[in-house]
């Protein structure tokens, strides 16, 4: 057994070989933990100290411990392969925590809120008196053209006015120690069970970080998303019935949908668990049909009712949009929101803040090129190397070329690729994502590594909820940006420092 | 509770029944084999016959020991082998994710993982008894979460409906097995005075040995054992036990008085009531005719309780 001081002894060694100590800062990237080597920023000090007192023993052990209970938690997604067993994999979770400021995150949060009231403006404007394409701020030709406005939406006010009740916005900070929005993310943006499975998770495996800074807590999300889906219920309706939508357990994001839904207390269902029937929508109970007034889907619009959109969707409810129009069901989100959180329209957020909020853009967005834009399309063609290509309208990190990770020939590729189809084409100058210190297992070593922050505004009938911090996403392999858990991608418990 | 949700609660509660009968009689089989008395016939083949038996695989060609524990235990091609009967149950689960608790979430979860990482080297050649034993515990587990975590309510009702369901049917396909290789053993020439040791086998093998031998006090026979496992309903594991179990959990669904409803309760009433009158001698002559039919007035209960509550 130890004596007091052979435990001081090896405090004082581990100290002397603190597990971040070895840390190399990369010097082309804003590192968020340390402002040079072994110089941590003030607000991670207490932080750097703590991880330097645990040994790498410990931190491999509680790594572990942690990854195994993430897997039997079902915290996990599948990669699918035929005549293959299912290979489950936990979503990389990197135990050292990314901080915020208090001030810093005040400023990211006005500013998301702000974002997300203009667009929610620009949605309702855009599907009844369109005066912002009247006034020749937004191109109508962008908005038209865009598969994701729906018809079906136009003159049509959802309850509330709300269409963007739960919105993703993903935000990362250049070298210039700015925050810049990437992308918006108005349909079903995921990952919210992360970060809360995240935080339970850091509780259990390093409680003492939590004496050392005093972070805000995330706990509540689930109850203000179930008060915020209540506040847009359908009128006449006084103890609405709530369900949450999921295309199945073998989505992707099905550990999710289950997790909100039981947070909630509500139930998860299936399209097939739903019908409709005189413009009211049902679900199918052991005891007969029971009226399903309020729905969190997390069903794409092609798929939500095959009468209206895809004829060969099995995950939709036939007949919904009707009950829908009718009045009699609320969802959440409104159809037709990705007309707002397509690539070219980001572009012009900044205008849309402005016309319809009459407010300077508290967050900055990154120079976007257009390339259906003449001029702007012969300045990407001419500079594919120094740019960041985006497909507008796919998610997940899919179709992005990165310029200066091409080969010529591949440039050419790109080249053509949009020359065929140049509307469905951004391009952005390639933005520097901050780097956070983050345990690499291959080099059993805190390496720097990419991060981004992907935030969660909800928006109720006059009330705003902005989750406080959000999901960090790490790009684990080195050097990489693209951040997507489908790409290689994990994630940080993400702290808002209480003062 | 929706119907989709209930039509998994019911089958969850059906595969973790299905997998523990599985690996008890795999491990007591096969381990009571080793010192068996008779030596003559039981030999492994025999053993590993009677284990292909029990999950329903007459036309497998045992000489290779490690194919057939294999194919029983963890071939996930196989769809009655015993890692197939977890994965489904736990796929069940995970449909009915939000209906069921956490805790019994992760337990059955954690189960799946246990069992899905288990070594087929180890399991094949020193392994049996150990994954069969881990089989065993997790299943307990399980049973704890679902007796202490659940709300008493019709989604607990369904799982447990589900459970006895498969109960009753397994320790038929237990007793049916037994009974063929007492028969096989007969054949051989040996006298069934020499039977104690497959009796007690067969009470191990539906776990009611201990019980047994509180009840009777004495060295079980045939009389006795099959009195016991198919007709006390104070024995857990009884089929009498059973059949009381579908009907008093599906009381607790049976909210409604429509006309399927009443069908499949009068039927299970009948049953349970024919179990509670029934004496061994009654049916002696002609057990398989009782298990038989047995079953398929199960299988015509679970078949309308489908149609009825579960079809969506």
């Amino acid at each position: 057994m130890p004596t007091g001081q052979t435990l001081i002894l090896e405090n004082m060694i581990s100290q002397m070989n603190g597990i971040l100590d070895s840390y190399k800062v990369g010097n082309s990237h804003y590192d968020e933990v340390f402002a040079a080597p072994k110089q941590p920023r003030e607000h991670y000090k207490m932080m750097v100290e703590r991880f330097n007192q645990l040994s790498l023993i410990d931190f491999e052990r509680i790594n572990n411990e942690v990854k195994t209970a993430f897997l039997n938690q079902g915290i996990t997604f599948a990669v699918y392969a035929e005549d293959k067993k299912p290979d489950e994999r936990i979503f990389p979770f990197d135990l050292f925590p990314r901080i915020i400021p208090n001030a810093e995150w005040m400023q990211v949060e006005k500013g998301v809120i702000q974002r997300n009231k203009a667009i929610n403006l620009f949605l309702h404007d855009i599907y009844h008196d369109k005066k912002i394409l009247k006034d020749k701020v937004v191109p109508a030709d962008l908005i038209f053209s865009s598969k994701n406005y729906l018809k079906e939406m136009v003159g049509f006010t959802p309850q509330g006015g709300i269409y963007t009740h739960i919105s993703g916005t993903d935000l990362i900070k250049h070298t210039d120690g700015e925050y810049y929005i990437l992308e918006d993310n108005l349909r079903c943006p995921s990952g919210v069970s992360y970060v809360l499975s995240n935080r339970v998770a850091l509780k259990k495996s390093l409680f003492e970080l939590f004496d050392a800074l005093k972070t805000k807590t995330i706990y509540q999300y689930p109850e203000q998303l179930l008060e915020m889906l209540k506040s847009v219920k359908p009128k006449n309706t006084d103890n609405p019935t709530i369900v949450v939508v999921t295309p199945g357990m073998y989505n992707s994001a099905y550990f999710e949908h289950s997790f909100l839904a039981q947070k909630m207390g509500v139930q998860l269902v299936e399209g097939r668990d739903l019908f409709v029937e005189k413009d009211f929508v049902y679900m199918k109970t052991i005891y007969g049909p029971i009226k399903v007034d309020i729905i969190y889907r997390r069903v794409d619009d092609e798929f939500i009712d095959p009468l209206c959109f895809r004829k060969d969707s099995m995950l939709g409810v036939p007949g919904l949009m009707n009950a829908y129009r009718a009045g009699n069901v609320t969802l959440a989100n409104a159809p037709g929101t990705g007309v707002a959180d397509d690539k070219a329209v980001y572009n012009y957020v900044p205008d849309i803040i402005k016309y319809y909020l009459n407010e300077v853009p508290i967050l900055n967005n990154v120079k976007t090129y257009h390339c259906e834009n003449e001029s702007e399309g012969k300045y990407v063609m001419e500079n594919i190397g120094k740019l960041v290509v985006k497909p507008v309208d796919e998610s997940g990190g899919y179709g992005i070329t990165i310029g200066n990770k091409l080969t010529i020939a591949e440039i050419e590729e790109v080249k053509v690729r949009i020359k065929s189809n140049p509307r469905k084409y951004i391009a952005q100058p390639i933005m520097s994502l901050s780097e956070h210190a983050t345990f690499i297992e291959e080099s059993k070593e805190f390496e720097p590594r990419h991060i981004d922050l992907r935030t969660f505004c909800l928006m109720g009938k006059e009330e705003e909820y902005v989750l406080k911090g959000g999901l960090t996403r790490v790009a684990l392999r080195k050097g990489n940006l693209i951040v997507n858990s489908s790409q290689g991608g994990g994630s940080k418990d993400t702290w808002v420092l209480d003062c | 509770m929706l119907s989709r949700v209930a039509n998994n609660l019911y089958w969850m509660g059906r595969y973790i029944e299905r997998a523990e009968h599985f690996a008890r009689y795999s491990k007591e089989i096969y381990f009571s084999s080793l010192d068996a008395p008779i030596m003559k016939t039981y030999d492994r083949k025999f053993v590993l016959e009677s284990m292909l038996y029990m999950t329903g695989i007459f036309d497998m060609d045992v000489q290779n020991e490690k194919d057939v524990l294999f194919k029983i235990g963890l071939d996930t091609k196989n769809p009655n082998s015993i890692i197939s009967i977890i994965t489904t149950a736990r796929e069940n689960a995970r449909g009915a994710r939000n209906a069921i608790s956490t805790d019994l979430w992760e337990a059955i979860n954690k189960y799946y993982h246990l069992v899905n990482n288990y070594s087929v080297e180890k399991y094949v050649s020193t392994g049996l008894y150990d994954l069969n034993q881990i089989i065993l515990q997790q299943t307990s587990i399980v049973q704890g979460k679902i007796s202490g975590t659940l709300l008493h309510d019709e989604e607990w009702a369904i799982i447990l409906v589900g459970m006895h369901i498969e109960r009753a049917i397994q320790v038929i396909k237990i007793i049916n097995s037994k009974l063929h290789d007492i028969y096989k053993i007969e054949q051989a020439g040996h006298l069934v005075t020499d039977m104690s040791f497959e009796w007690t086998t067969m009470l191990r093998c539906t776990e009611s040995f201990d019980m047994n031998r509180k009840f009777y006090r004495s060295i079980p026979n045939k009389e006795q054992v099959l009195e016991f496992i198919m007709l006390n309903p104070q024995c857990p594991r009884s089929i009498a036990h059973s059949l009381n179990g579908i009907k008093k959990y599906l009381d607790k669904l049976s909210r409604n008085e429509s006309e399927e409803a009443k069908t499949i309760g009068f039927k299970i009433g009948k049953l349970c009531a024919q179990y509670q009158y029934l004496s061994f001698d009654e049916y002696k002559d002609d057990i398989y005719g009782i298990l038989n039919s047995t079953q398929d007035q199960i299988m015509e209960i679970s078949s309308e309780l489908e149609k009825k509550y579960l079809s969506f």
